[in-house]
């Protein structure tokens, strides 16, 4: 790296709307640290329910009513 | 020098791998930005908006569109982000520089010959034309250039996965009780299934389409190399989408402030797509004369044990970034998406693409249900479905993915963050319009892959709206997706106007549950190969067989239908193409310079 | 290996959802009525010989049992033969759909009845026709630079004024 770089950390001129990245550079400064044990993924959890019952409803409607219910069945 | 907080950038680390890397992004942005132009054009030709082009062009601009966002921004941005993965998780720089550039070369050079080949389409004094789509099913004949430039292209992918089963060996002799890094692990499941994949393909070039092209053959058997294409063209989707898997599970996490929920599970799932990307090909075949019954039905099944990983995925990506947000102080059983950091354009670009990939997962998956596919099948729900899944989880996570990434390739700053936040969700809005208008335009049975948007003799009914109101947001939704790419492509070249930065590098964290939690056979990539080779076998030794048994290698006769219409003599044209080859190469050559 | 509960539980729901998918799939194909797909029964052939074929050299729709009609259709830049295709209704049709050049689609609009269309092979797909009534037939795989021209017609007729011989 040559002399002229600026740090990213002397960067009054770089206000936080300017990071180019927003994640912290390392793990530092999080609230609170997780480990495996102590996380249960349940928002993931009901966000995926969600998607599973869209994806079945959807299923449904698209075999039963747009597919079948639909003209010209090839039958042979 | 000061230091920064944050760590040396890749650049500062390995700047002769930082400089192929940028230049492998360079072609792909390159290609990004005029497929895009040509996507456009075709939005407004294809919905009456705004034409300026006869509708006989059309298809060169469609076969433009094609080849240079699928095979060329994609695979170049794939091997760009693949040497970062490979010489970052190893910890080593490349084994020999001159092998990396000179697959690099190779894969520039095939590029450039086909797309000039394509874009001459334009010009019909040249005589020189390739508009046969991405799929060039035979016996519509394209140039011989066409097919020769794509045969360079696959041999410099191939080099390119050599060189990264280099790095691997050489690795691994040094640790040889360790565990393959997890970025790495999935460069070399990916690079297996893409030489399974590329067998197909290669075949139809070398053995029929090339030769044939040339005169040395008389016919094809166009079934036979359709669907040699497709033993080719289902995996080569699932290698459009590894780059962005690779994203969404080692650098999404940390964007979001945690960890990957878990290693082992991502081994699994890449394992899966290895065994399970190719014998599937046949699901693209459903409404093929020719075939079996019975072939489909295998392929229909493998095809639906292919959702498995992509399932897997969404748990544990969504899982690692709740993870984040849990982390970063969020609460309650929705709330804790509050806690995101919603205004980081890299962050927002992969999360609005994952939720595009669920959409798109969707309708993929009756795009996949056999019987089914008579509804939709080359409707217009087909490209719909498709730029959900490659144009925009895969597209937008590259773009997403570069806004975190191009800092530590530069030491220069994003030019604007928020620019970069709006060029993704303008990206998503574009997207949603014009693929919610090609879903439904599908159902309707409007075709995909014409330029016209009405035919003479009897009107498409609708259920409700009208299909000129369908046209509308197509073409708006284009035109959205168009001033995005506009503003990707600006916001990054802006940036290299920044002043070099130090202390941009970012680390990555490790996984909650990690490697050691797995078994270690999930590593052996011999014992996977062999395992996908005979699933390949499984699926296509007997359709191949009865293909060739009932209408022979070279089919049952019928003339090639070449696009070009021979103008001039076969000297001149070579002349010009090699005269506007050179010149491209030349203005290609000198911003790379730049780029260096 | 340690995998969480939950994935646990959603490994199992996707493994439900794809034997769940298989299921309806078959059930379509050995439900009232079975759909059946296209498949390899259709003949081969020179496409350069479809002239002299006895049937696609002059195609056309035929009688072939007490209500079953067969539709021979020859695909080619950038029409389709007969056009329009007549048909009685209350009839089962079978399509047999052969080009005379490149790859083509056959895809009568609105409708299931769907097809490829490729040199030297015959598709064969056979359908249920009840009202009478007008279709759209496209061509749905690019075949050259006048594909967006290439359209044909489905005419179902009541079985009184259905003349009986061919379109052309």
């Amino acid at each position: 790296m040559n002399e002229g770089m600026v740090s990213a950390d002397d960067g009054a001129t770089h206000g936080d709307l300017e990071r180019s990245v927003s994640a912290p550079p390392d793990q530092a400064d999080v609230d609170r640290t997780l480990s495996h044990e102590e996380f249960d993924p349940k928002g993931t959890l009901a966000l995926i329910l969600v998607y599973f019952a869209i994806l079945v409803g959807m299923w449904v409607f698209m075999y039963f009513v747009e597919f079948l219910g639909n003209g010209l069945t090839v039958v042979g | 020098m000061s230091t920064g907080s944050g760590a040396a950038t890749f650049v500062d680390r390995y700047p002769e791998e930082a400089s192929i890397v940028r230049q492998a992004f360079f072609v792909a942005f390159v290609a990004f930005g005029l497929g895009a132009l040509f996507g456009v054009i075709q939005a407004l030709h294809r919905t009456d908006i705004l034409r300026f082009i006869p509708s006989t062009d059309y298809y060169t601009v469609l076969t433009a569109h094609g080849v240079l966002l699928v095979i060329v921004f994609t695979i170049f941005f794939l091997v760009g982000l693949f040497q970062w993965a490979i010489t970052r998780s190893f910890d080593r720089p490349v084994e020999d520089i001159r092998i990396t550039k000179a697959w690099l070369a190779l894969m520039s050079v095939g590029s450039v010959v086909t797309g000039v080949t394509i874009l001459l389409g334009f010009v019909d004094e040249v005589g020189i034309s390739a508009d046969v789509l991405f799929t060039f099913y035979a016996p519509l004949q394209a140039h011989p250039l066409f097919y020769a430039g794509l045969a360079v292209f696959l041999v410099g992918t191939w080099i390119a996965g050599a060189d990264w089963f280099r790095s691997w060996l050489a690795w691994n002799a040094e640790h040889p009780d360790d565990r393959i890094p997890l970025q790495a692990f999935v460069v070399l499941t990916t690079m297996l299934m893409w030489y399974i994949a590329t067998i197909g393909v290669a075949v139809a070039v070398l053995f029929f389409l090339l030769p044939w092209s040339l005169g040395l053959i008389e016919t094809v058997n166009p079934l036979l190399t359709r669907t040699l294409f497709w033993f080719f063209g289902h995996p080569v989707v699932y290698f459009w989408l590894m780059p962005a898997y690779l994203l969404w599970y080692t650098v999404l996490p940390k964007i979001a402030g945690g960890r990957l929920f878990s290693d082992p599970l991502a081994r699994v799932v890449f394992v899966l797509f290895l065994l399970l990307s190719t014998p599937v090909g046949i699901h693209h075949q459903y409404l093929d004369p020719g075939i079996a019954e019975s072939f489909k039905f295998i392929a229909m099944t493998n095809t639906m044990f292919l959702l498995l990983p992509s399932l897997l995925t969404a748990f544990t990506v969504v899982a690692s970034v709740e993870h984040g947000a849990r982390q970063r102080g969020g609460t309650g059983l929705f709330g804790w998406l509050r806690a995101l950091p919603w205004r980081d354009p890299a962050f927002t670009g992969m999360m609005l693409a994952g939720l595009m990939f669920a959409a798109g997962g969707f309708s993929g998956m009756i795009n996949a249900g056999m019987n089914i596919n008579y509804l939709v099948h080359n409707t217009l729900w087909v490209p719909g479905h498709f730029h959900l899944t490659v144009g925009t989880a895969v597209a937008l996570t590259m773009m997403a993915g570069t806004y975190w990434l191009w800092p530590q390739l530069t030491n220069r700053r994003l030019y604007s963050r928020p620019i970069g936040l709006l060029q993704v969700v303008v990206w998503f809005g574009g997207m949603a319009l014009m693929s919610n208008a090609m879903h439904v335009s599908g159902l309707y049975g409007i075709p995909r892959r014409t330029a016209e948007p009405q035919y003479q003799g009897f009107d498409f009914s609708t259920a409700f709206g009208s299909v000129a109101e369908l046209n509308v947001q197509l073409a708006i939704g284009g035109t959205l997706l168009f001033v995005s790419a506009l503003l990707f492509l600006a916001n990054l070249a802006f940036s290299w106007g920044n002043p070099t930065t130090s202390g941009l590098g970012q680390t990555l964290p490790p996984a909650l549950s990690g490697p050691d939690d797995s078994p270690r056979v999930l590593d052996n990539m011999r014992l996977w190969a062999a395992i996908a080779l005979v699933l390949v076998a499984l699926a296509y030794a007997l359709p191949l067989g009865a293909i060739v048994a009932d209408s022979g290698l070279f089919g049952p006769g019928g003339d090639a239908y070449p696009v070009t219409v021979v103008l001039n003599s076969v000297a001149v044209t070579a002349e010009r193409l090699t005269a506007s080859v050179g010149a491209t190469l030349a203005d290609v050559g000198g911003v790379l310079e730049v780029i260096r | 290996m340690h995998i969480h509960q939950y994935e646990k539980l959603w490994l199992g729901l996707s493994l439900l959802l794809i034997v769940g998918f298989v299921a309806t799939v078959t059930y379509g194909a050995v439900g009232t009525p079975a759909i059946s797909m296209i498949g390899d029964d259709g003949d081969t052939l020179n496409p350069n010989a479809i002239d002299d074929h006895p049937e696609f050299g002059d195609p056309g729709v035929e009688k072939v049992g007490e209500s079953e009609y067969a539709a021979y259709v020859v695909a080619r830049q950038f029409m389709f033969q007969p056009d329009p295709i007549v048909v009685p209704a209350n009839t089962t049709v079978t399509f047999y759909v052969t080009s005379a050049d490149v790859i083509h689609g056959f895809s009568v609009v609105g409708t299931n009845a769907n097809t490829m269309v490729i040199p030297g092979e015959v598709a064969e797909l056979t359908v249920e026709i009840n009202d009478p009534g007008e279709y759209g037939i496209v061509c749905h795989e690019y075949c050259g630079n006048g594909h967006h021209g290439m359209e044909g017609l489905l005419k179902v007729v009541p079985a009184d004024e259905y003349d009986g011989g061919d379109a052309e």
